[in-house]
């Protein structure tokens, strides 16, 4: 294949599709009609409305809180990964099928499991007398829709951490182990000083995929609340979509999920940077 | 005599207090799985029974969900197009990400940095808005509803995610180790392929994994390049044919995802063992 | 060879190797690509027999022209995207089923169809005043009305018989019953959330309360006024006395299964739950039954999704596909499709309400008359861009939510108006020229 080809390629299925992304969002482009320039008008309108401020405070937390979690589950569940277990294979299983089963089917599944009248969540917890009927009004009142998503997120999102990081750590030589070993470092000390410095490169491009993954999700929200109770589920992707798609503003809707394209752009570029360097 | 006694006494609390830490993980990643099972095997008027208890199956198992799933919808079709689809955009993108990430990790060219910051920082655009100048780009390759279209568009998020990934794991392999084997000789490709790749494997297995899944789950691209149910993925056409305006088909919409992940997990935990386990069975000695 | 051909070809073969070497493979045999294809597009109806009918009916058609036809179905909300890349990349199905706002939005990318609804209109006895409601843009008719589905009361009448109630008239009637039937351990339920049916009823009730959102002119915001505060206040009321609070969590399908599992009482919603229930033969379904969707001092209205048929101005097939309607349109056809699809599929010409279905089943027999009080989402204005981005962003519902989570009233419509005036503006900027 010749470069002209392969640099044909590359522009038509990366190039052209980003720049016309960015495009969007610099034009007042809608489904039906294509749009012309406008600058930044359309970053102002949506930063204008209440609903996209809203949007940005949710993204926050719902992406901070499901990321610091699946951090801390995610090096913690491979560490019990790694240490010689019966029933292995099973326990691997488990682990993996979140992530595998099709997101969309399984949050389909998680909705069933908060459903105002079938939760399976509330039945247990008001047959063990934890709560009283009818129990949390799971995806109807604002914090506890989020704590929903959250919680979903974290389900599906931690088997990514925790795999990635087992290979990460099954990568690292034994040898290194043994000499921790031999100098006494008790089993913090090796995670802090051999494992943990040892692991950077790869826990540091799993948080950035996984930052991202999570700024950029779309079914759990989609499916479960839809951006309710009165949008304080809503993350830019959904209501890109909502306001893009499903509203046909695709300038206002591709403003709205590259709000973040500028900030994370950079935290990316750092972080590469650092990655590399180290 | 003492000292062991001692040393197992620790064996066993330390085994208890990996089972008791495993155990919360195992049981919080395999409940909404073991849900759908039931769901998938219960009939409906248990299902919509406000007195039934939720986790059980009091009325009998039926595989009437299972039925449906494979007799009246294309059920079988669409699985083999994903597997199709997966498997080879999987593969392609694995081996420009090895040699992509490899260069990133080690080769020290000006263009080679910006070169893969660019390529992440497309990964940063979602899919969502992504696919509309991608089904003209489709419309070009005369790829319109053909899972090549599929094919030839999975790499564009399959790639840079690979290749970051596996930068990572090339990063974790002590520097000394290549160096040793340049010095005697060996050519850049030829360190690659015998001592890096190997080093690498559990994280290129990963890679593999979490790449396929990704194409395995895709939705947006798959929902919009693709109309013909013939040519459908198992995720679109799953979701087209058994949630009808308000009717959620339940138990086969479940069936669904069993049947759609079950295998795939069986895969990977082959996979997994492969590589993973027979390397980890000496690392630690209990 | 057609041109299309030629560039196609040309295309694949100028070198993207992997993409055109798989494509010339998989390319289908010369013989069957001469035969024209007319694809149709629609969403996945709630009753699979009436997908199946309609499929007969195409193969029924493919014969008769000597052409192939292909009817593919998805999930509704997915239509959103799909007609956005068809119109991304100009290339696509013939026709596409279009609701609401699809036909202005579009309306650049839309064959005219003034010709076809003059036509189908003088055979079969004039269409209903929604069909000009939803159709017709300033440019003409962008799609041909096809079917709608009517959101009537669905109430379990064992539960109101046991109350000693008759099923309600009004808005106010419901509130008044919802009350005795809370007590009873069976509440009403509307939704009051991010979902379809939490929009349509609001509209209903709003307008049976004589409030609009917009003015006619589909710009001048009238969601603040005090018809609407009633509305609100009403909605306060039947949440504190007469529902749960899970109706601020509901999705679609909730209000089903709220009216399955024996709890709920009374829901406002397709007859779906009843169809269902008689499909997966549970023994609820000879309890449900629907009255007319209720009215009030603003007299009956109900809002409701009218789906047309529209052809993309790029199809290769445009007379084609408009035969295709027509005869879609045939009487016995038309009848077979209400038949298939178990009562849903509402006619939106006059003479096809003369169905025996209505009259097959008790239950079914008040859904004709819904035809004299429906209206697309938007009403009086046209379903135009500024009511889409209303109705997606929830704008209504979260009105009602808000108040209900204790903002006052007044502050509610206000936060309400301020949308609508950002959906209007939006809309000018870039619409003034329709």
């Amino acid at each position: 294949m010749a470069v002209g080809q392969r640099l044909l390629l590359i522009v038509g299925l990366v190039a052209y599709p980003f720049a016309m992304a960015i495009y969007f969002s610099l034009s007042d482009y809608w489904v039906g009609s294509p749009g012309r320039f406008i600058g930044l008008q359309n970053f102002r309108d949506v930063l204008g409305n209440e609903i996209f401020r809203q949007t940005v405070q949710n993204s926050f937390v719902f992406a901070g809180i499901a990321v610091a979690l699946k951090t801390v589950l995610g090096i913690w569940l491979a560490m019990l990964l790694f240490r010689p277990l019966r029933f292995k294979r099973l326990v691997r299983a488990a682990v993996l099928l979140p992530w595998v089963i099709p997101t969309a089917l399984s949050t389909l599944a998680w909705g069933w499991m908060f459903d105002s009248l079938y939760s399976v969540v509330n039945w247990t917890a008001i047959h063990l007398g934890i709560v009283s009927p009818p129990g949390p009004n799971w995806l109807g009142m604002p914090a506890y829709a989020m704590t929903a998503v959250i919680t979903v997120n974290v389900w599906r999102g931690l088997p990514f951490f925790a795999i990635t990081v087992l290979a990460g750590l099954v990568s690292i030589p034994r040898e290194y182990y043994e000499a921790a070993e031999v100098d006494g470092a008790g089993s913090w000390g090796g995670f802090r000083h051999v494992t943990l410095p040892l692991l950077k490169p790869v826990l540091a491009v799993v948080v950035l995929f996984s930052t991202i993954f999570t700024f950029s999700d779309f079914n759990i929200v989609q499916v479960l609340t839809r951006g309710g109770p009165v949008n304080t589920t809503h993350l830019f992707a959904t209501l890109a979509y909502q306001v893009g798609l499903s509203g046909g503003n695709l300038g206002q809707g591709a403003a709205i999920s590259l709000f973040l394209f500028p900030m994370l752009a950079a935290i990316v570029f750092v972080q590469l940077r650092y990655i590399r360097r180290e | 005599m003492q000292v062991g006694v001692r040393s197992r006494a620790e064996k066993i609390r330390s085994a208890a207090f990996g089972y008791a830490n495993v155990v919360p993980f195992v049981f919080f990643a395999l409940f909404p799985f073991y849900y759908m099972v039931i769901t998938s095997l219960k009939n409906d008027a248990e299902l919509y029974d406000l007195k039934s208890v939720p986790f059980l199956i009091q009325t009998g198992v039926i595989t009437d969900h299972y039925r449906y799933l494979f007799g009246k919808t294309e059920f079988f079709t669409w699985m083999k197009n994903s597997l199709i689809i997966s498997v080879v955009a999987t593969s392609v993108s694995l081996v420009i990400a090895i040699l992509a990430g490899y260069s990133l990790a080690r080769l020290r060219f000006r263009g080679v940095s910006s070169f893969g910051t660019a390529v992440f920082i497309t990964y940063l655009v979602p899919p969502t808005l992504l696919f509309l100048p991608l089904s003209q780009v489709v419309v070009w390759l005369g790829l319109s509803d053909t899972i090549w279209s599929l094919i030839v568009t999975y790499p564009t998020f399959l790639v840079p995610f690979s290749t970051w990934l596996l930068m990572g794991y090339f990063r974790t392999i002590p520097r000394e180790v290549e160096e040793c084997a340049l010095v005697d000789g060996a050519s850049r490709i030829q360190t690659l392929l015998r001592i890096v790749l190997p080093m690498a494997l559990p994280g290129i297995v990963c890679c593999t994994l979490f790449g396929f899944t990704l194409t395995w789950n895709e939705f947006t691209y798959a929902l919009t390049f693709v109309s013909q149910t013939a040519n459908k993925t198992a995720v679109v056409g799953v979701t087209a044919d058994l949630i009808r305006g308000d009717i959620y088909y339940w138990g086969s919409l479940m069936a669904g995802a069993v049947v759609a992940s079950l295998p795939i997990v069986i895969v990977y935990v082959w996979f997994l063992d492969y590589y993973v386990s027979g390397l980890t069975a000496g690392a630690v000695k209990g | 060879m057609s041109a299309a051909i030629t560039r196609r070809r040309f295309l694949k073969g100028s070198g993207i190797a992997l993409a055109s070497a798989s494509a010339v493979a998989l390319e289908r045999p010369p013989a069957i690509a001469q035969k024209r294809e007319l694809t149709l597009l629609t969403f996945n109806h709630f009753v699979p027999a009436s997908d199946d009918e309609l499929r007969r009916q195409g193969e029924a058609f493919a014969k008769q022209a000597g052409v192939t036809v292909r009817v593919d179905a998805i999930q509704a909300p997915q239509l959103f995207a799909k007609r956005a890349a068809q119109v991304a990349s100009q290339s696509g199905h013939d026709l596409i089923v279009t609701t609401a706002a699809d036909p202005f939005l579009y309306e650049q990318h839309l064959v005219d169809m003034g010709d076809l609804v003059d036509h189908l209109g003088g055979r079969y006895g004039g269409w209903y005043p929604f069909a000009r409601e939803t159709c017709l843009t300033a440019s003409g008719w962008r799609a041909v009305p096809w079917f709608w589905v009517a959101f009537v009361g669905s109430y379990n009448e064992a539960q109101f018989k046991k109350a000693g109630l008759q099923p309600p008239k009004t808005w106010d009637d419901l509130l008044k019953a919802g009350k005795i039937l809370k007590k009873q351990g069976n509440p009403v339920g509307i939704a009051i959330s991010h979902c379809t049916d939490a929009n349509i009823t609001f509209w209903s009730v709003l307008w049976c309360n004589g409030g609009r959102v917009l003015e006619t002119d589909g710009k001048t915001p009238a969601i603040n006024s005090d018809k609407a505060a009633q509305v609100v206040e009403w909605y306060k009321e039947l949440y504190r006395d007469a529902m749960e609070p899970e109706v601020l969590s509901w999705d679609n399908a909730s209000n089903n299964r709220f009216l399955l599992s024996g709890k709920g009482s009374w829901i406002h919603n397709p007859i779906s739950p009843y169809v269902a229930a008689v499909e997966k033969k549970l023994p609820i379904a000879d309890e449900i039954n629907h009255h007319n969707s209720p009215g009030g001092p603003g007299g009956i209205h109900s809002a409701t999704g009218v789906n047309s048929l529209g052809i993309w101005k790029f199809s290769k097939n445009i007379a084609l596909a408009k035969d295709f309607i027509k005869f879609l349109f045939l009487k016995e056809n038309y009848n077979a499709f209400i038949a298939a699809g178990s009562a849903f599929n509402q006619p939106p010409v006059k003479q096809f309400g003369e169905h025996p279905i209505w009259a097959s089943n008790p239950k079914y027999a008040m859904l004709p008359k819904e035809a004299e009080y429906v209206h697309e989402q938007g009403w009086p204005a046209k379903p135009n861009a500024a009511v889409q981005l209303i109705v997606v962003n929830f704008i209504l519902p979260d009105i009602v939510a808000k108040a209900i989570n204790g903002m006052p009233t007044k502050r509610a419509l206000a936060w309400g108006e301020d949308q609508v005036k950002l959906a209007v503006q939006g809309k000018l900027e870039t619409k003034g020229k329709s």
